[in-house]
């Protein structure tokens, strides 16, 4: 059941995924990520990280997303180019990323994983948890990302602001 | 004590580690000829929200494998940071569209001296 589970999910992500970069339409393009989304999200449930399976949905299915959709719809789906400037691009795309593959798959290949002693994975990954770490150990990178969101907001703002000259 | 254990117990069920990080790498490969294949830069943000996505999985897959939250308190991290980044990245597109329409990001070479 779980191994099913998992194939599927790994499946919808995989289509998702190629969606994403074949689709003509951005709109197509984000809708299809989502999909990527809701079966990673998936996968964080596999691996017990239920308060990162729950920001997932919120945070990229939920804002994110619908940030880009406001975007595209705000600024018009636009035409895509058939040909680049470059000559040959696609092909050479496409070979640095079969390189690139063929890298991390031999990487992969090789691995020897540790195995911690103890297995008790009832806590592991529960918000308590995820608080614990965020709010103890982790507590100044964490109210560094919190800078890192203000910052943005006010970049996002000035940006976006009327140009009167 | 390393040995090949990459197998986890999940609901009495055995699955292979590898699996979820060969998922990730295909995934960020995807998103990478994403980046270099496509010419719109909206589209290319898409990508790149992809391939941070395929990274969380990989630090997610290795805290369970380590049996170590570390690793999702750092996928957290990054979810922070690639939201940032893509309000930033979509200010910058609007400002850019305002001035005129762009249907390829290598139009975008004012820079070049």
């Amino acid at each position: 059941m779980i191994t099913a589970i998992f194939f599927i999910a790994s499946l919808l992500a995989l289509l998702g995924a190629v969606g994403v970069v074949l689709f003509r339409n951005p709109i197509a393009s984000v809708l299809s990520l989502v999909l990527v989304m809701f079966a990673l999200s998936v996968h964080f449930l596999l691996l017990s990280a239920q308060f990162l399976f729950a920001v997932q949905i919120i945070v990229y299915a939920g804002a994110v997303m619908v940030l880009f959709l406001f975007v595209i719809a705000l600024l018009g789906p636009g035409r895509e180019l058939a040909t680049s400037r470059l000559p040959r691009q696609g092909w050479l795309a496409v070979v640095f990323a079969a390189g690139f593959a063929v890298l991390l798959v031999s990487l992969l290949g090789n691995l020897t994983y540790h195995q911690p002693a103890s297995t008790n994975l009832d806590l592991f990954g529960t918000v308590e948890q995820v608080a614990i770490g965020l709010f103890t150990t982790y507590l100044y990178p964490f109210e560094l990302t919190s800078l890192i969101l203000l910052v943005a907001a006010v970049g996002a703002i000035y940006l976006s602001r009327e140009h009167r000259s | 004590m390393f040995l090949d254990a990459g197998t986890l117990q999940i609901a009495g069920e055995s699955l292979d580690t590898g699996w979820f990080l060969y998922l990730a790498a295909i995934l960020f490969v995807i998103g990478a000829v994403g980046v270099l294949v496509r010419r719109n830069p909206l589209v290319i943000l898409i990508c790149i929200e992809l391939m941070l996505n395929a990274v969380n999985l990989t630090l997610v897959t290795f805290s369970r494998q380590l049996q170590n939250l570390d690793g999702q308190l750092f996928a957290l991290m990054a979810l922070t940071v690639a939201a940032a980044e893509a309000v930033v990245g979509l200010g910058i597109l609007v400002d850019i569209f305002r001035l005129r329409e762009v249907e390829d990001v290598d139009e975008l070479s004012e820079l070049r001296g």
